[in-house]
């Protein structure tokens, strides 16, 4: 059997390997035909939308005037860049970003996993699905309602946080929470907990129901409790999740957002609450200087890309679940 | 739309308006000009020069001087700012034009305001300096911390939420004595533009903010607050006094007039620090140069198209735009004067009657004050008669108090506009790549974060936050690239309004 068989791989090779390769893949083109034709329209539709515009990257080795066609422009190189990093706005701006992203990253997964996790232990189903239903519908505010939430929440007048630290005794004057650039990337953060821990912990909530019920049963007999099994079983066999979510949340590192800084942030605060992008639209936009405002974003897809692949090389080096 | 249509009917010509929704300007213009294919009139806002740019609005040199109501709405200096900006007179302005007499009742611009129950309560003293000003909020705050309702009054509130935040940074160029040339202020003799962040009256002005907020007079929250809470504050009725410009809170006012608070609505001062130094708030109307409504290149009859314009700016039908239709929406006296019977003012304060039955050519080119050939005012209710009868018991009483007949009267009007106000409008086409673009950014954002710092600083410490404000603002703001361009567009600006 050996023998015979590396017989014929040799002799294949030798004899019409161009053409048989050939023909091993219209062999497979056509068996597949089907599948093709299906996924091409989406093969097309990420070319048109998501690699064509990136011709106009081209905008940020540029002077662009929007009038003026493609030939016409005036090429200035790397000047856009040049004129980002001498900025130390720039790097103030991603100082920020890179903070504000971390903060949310942590506390929305720290929160979204905690919550998915007490939640499977309600045991009453109609207790469970009304506290799920409840939690995931902050998701659906937009944020300037949610900002203005925050805002009165905050209010160092009418706010019932600081009645509450007034009342406690733990403050005698009330705390202006958005003169004071230390709490402003907290606040954020906790904005962010308030509105998207109920709809991050859905999809914990579904990998939970896929663990094997019999492994609970067994923890049982050998005399686990709630937290052990919680601990040795759920957190293990929600893990391969928890690393493919956080793959690609590392992605959007670079993108804390823009309208929660936007509408909260004010002059005494804005050291610390611009992001990149706020910047690219005071300095970009507002001033008709696209190139600029092309040149942040590049900025941004590369930086985000080599994340993605840094972090996915670590994930497959700890021999953990990776995207690609 | 029925007075639409017998516009219409008289000038046989109507326009189909269209506002955008959910766009801004550039981004509409930027499609207009991608498709190459334009309605018959566009006013672009601030997307002109990209219209003009791309080639979309036909050039009306030719044409104006045989529109005669087109070409007599502007000076031969105003067409030739008109003009300076692209080369060509590519849009006719819409707006700042007055004819015969200046008629407005109500103060639009910058002011700093008072509710008229402070007025009233202090027996209607003269306010004319800045400490007058703070030293009668506070006197009246000492004597009622509390409203009859129960509410805790505010003393003074700034609105400072994104580019709403002039009313904080700009006061120090009024209290000099200069009008609102927005970026800077312009010696009329030199020609020189010059920052007003750095001169004297802009220390004294923020010491006596820094003292008012120490002090408890101003909102604590004033700096931290957004649009909507400043408008829910001064709706509340608990605000005594501000400094802004008026259509910025004048829905709130509106709000308290609906709730019965006509006490707490507002009467502006036009504040100054030496009291030898004459205010310059209240300013003529003054065309904007730099946009208005064009005529594109997919118009097939532009002469038609300026007729059009021509017929609605013919005083008979400047009355029906404004005033509508004799015996229906206004009757008319012996004298030949305009007014209105009582159920026509209902219909008139009725919205939806409004939209029904009204011309919506209020944004087309036009003029206030005088209707040509009449004594009587373009808007009914800049109509004497008709805004005195509109107001309320605590209106006429402070106005009588004062011996004024409107609004306006509390302030000294400025003589005449200067070639180059305001000096602002040329901060807009300043681009990131120039480096006055980015030292006007730049200074925003300094005085964004100092301005209330200062402001907000233990008083023993004003003068420490002060010195290391004004070093922050001489090393990150380029002074000499920003003044130096504003005083070259001064020059130009003069240069081009006698047509060289």
């Amino acid at each position: 059997m050996q023998l015979e068989k590396s017989e014929t791989m040799e002799k294949i090779p030798e004899q019409t390997a161009p053409n048989s390769r050939l023909a091993v893949w219209r062999r497979k083109l056509k068996g597949q035909k089907e599948l093709i034709l299906l996924s091409l329209p989406f093969v097309i539709y990420i070319i048109v939308f998501n690699y064509m515009p990136l011709i106009g990257w081209t905008m940020a080795f540029q002077k662009y005037r929007p009038a003026l066609g493609f030939f016409e422009q005036e090429w200035v190189g790397l000047e856009n860049f040049k004129f980002l990093f001498a900025d130390s706005n720039f790097l103030r701006v991603i100082r920020n970003t890179l903070a504000m992203s971390t903060i949310n990253l942590v506390l929305t997964f720290t929160f979204s996993i905690a919550f998915a996790l007490l939640l499977n232990e309600v045991r009453n189903k109609y207790v469970k699905r009304t506290m799920q239903t409840i939690s995931y519908l902050p998701h659906f505010l937009s944020w300037i309602i949610v900002t203005g939430i925050v805002m009165d929440v905050l209010s160092p007048e009418t706010g019932i946080v600081n009645e509450i630290l007034l009342a406690l005794g733990i403050i005698d004057q009330p705390i202006n929470f958005f003169a004071d650039p230390k709490y402003f990337w907290w606040i954020v953060g906790f904005a962010n907990v308030w509105k998207s821990t109920g709809w991050g912990s859905i999809i914990y909530l579904a990998a939970i129901t896929s663990i094997n019920k019999e492994l609970y049963e067994a923890a049982s007999i050998d005399g686990a409790g709630r937290f052990r099994k919680m601990w040795h079983i759920t957190l293990p066999g929600i893990k391969p999740t928890i690393f493919i979510l956080l793959l690609i949340n590392i992605g959007w590192i670079l993108d804390a957002g823009f309208e929660v800084q936007y509408l909260l942030g004010n002059g005494l605060i804005q050291s610390v609450s611009e992001t990149i992008d706020i910047f690219v639209l005071k300095y970009g936009i507002s001033l008709n200087n696209y190139s600029l405002a092309t040149a942040a974003g590049i900025f941004k897809g590369i930086i985000s890309v080599i994340l993605i692949f840094t972090a996915n090389k670590l994930a497959k080096m700890a021999g953990e679940e990776r995207l690609f | 739309m029925i007075k639409i249509n017998k516009i219409a009917e008289k000038i046989g010509a109507k326009a189909d308006v269209k506002w955008l929704t959910g766009q801004t300007a550039k981004e509409r213009i930027g499609v207009m000009i991608a498709g190459g294919e334009y309605p018959d009139f566009v006013d672009a806002s601030d997307g002109t020069p990209e219209m003009v740019e791309a080639g979309a609005f036909v050039p009306l040199d030719d044409y104006i001087d045989d529109y005669p109501n087109i070409k007599n709405l502007f000076t031969e200096q105003e067409w030739n700012l008109i003009r300076s900006a692209h080369g060509k007179i590519y849009y006719i302005p819409q707006f700042g034009v007055v004819k015969g007499e200046y008629m407005r009742t109500q103060h639009n611009g910058e002011a700093f305001w008072i509710q008229k129950r402070v007025l009233k309560w202090a027996g209607y003293p003269e306010i004319t300096t800045l400490d007058e000003y703070f030293d009668l909020i506070e006197a009246y705050l000492e004597a009622n911390p509390e409203s009859e309702d129960g509410q805790k009054n505010i003393g003074f509130a700034i609105i400072t939420d994104d580019w709403r935040y002039f009313a904080l940074e700009n006061p120090p160029q009024f209290l000099a004595g200069y009008p609102n040339d927005g970026k800077a202020i312009v010696d009329p003799e030199t020609l020189e533009a010059k920052v007003y962040d750095t001169i004297p009256e802009a220390k004294i002005y923020f010491k006596k903010l820094n003292e008012m907020y120490n002090k408890g007079i101003i909102d604590p929250e004033t700096f931290t607050m957004n649009y909507d809470q400043y408008l829910a504050k001064i709706s509340s009725g608990r605000v005594l006094g501000m400094v802004d410009q008026y259509w910025q809170f004048s829905d709130a006012e509106n709000s308290l007039r609906s709730q019965g608070m006509d006490d707490r609505t507002y009467v502006p001062l036009d504040l100054v620090i030496d009291p030898n130094v004459t205010p310059q708030y209240l300013d003529k109307p003054h065309v904007n140069p730099a946009r208005g409504l064009g005529i594109t290149v997919s118009c097939e009859d532009v002469e038609g198209a300026l007729q059009f314009l021509n017929d609605l700016l013919d005083p008979e039908v400047m009355i029906m735009r404004y005033w509508g239709e004799e015996g229906v929406d206004y009757e008319v006296d012996e004298n030949g004067r305009f007014y209105r019977t009582e159920e026509q003012r209902a219909n008139h304060r009725d919205t939806n009657w409004v939209t029904q039955n009204k011309a919506d050519y209020n944004y087309f080119p036009t003029y206030e004050g005088l209707i040509e050939g009449t004594q009587n005012a373009v808007h009914p209710s800049e109509q004497p008669e008709e805004f005195w009868d509109s107001l309320t018991d605590i209106d006429r009483e402070v106005l009588e108090a004062y011996g004024y007949e409107k609004w306006t009267d509390f302030l000294t009007p400025v003589e005449e506009n200067k070639p180059w106000y305001p000096i602002y409008s040329a901060v807009d086409s300043w681009t990131a790549d120039t480096p006055e673009g980015i030292a006007a950014v730049k200074m925003d954002e300094v005085k964004k974060q100092w301005l209330p710092k200062v402001i907000m600083a233990p008083t023993n410490e004003f003068e420490r936050e002060w010195e290391e404000y004004m070093t922050v603002y001489h090393n990150e703001v380029d002074i000499e690239a920003y003044e130096k361009a504003l005083t070259e567009e001064v020059r130009r600006r003069v240069e081009a309004a006698l047509g060289n």
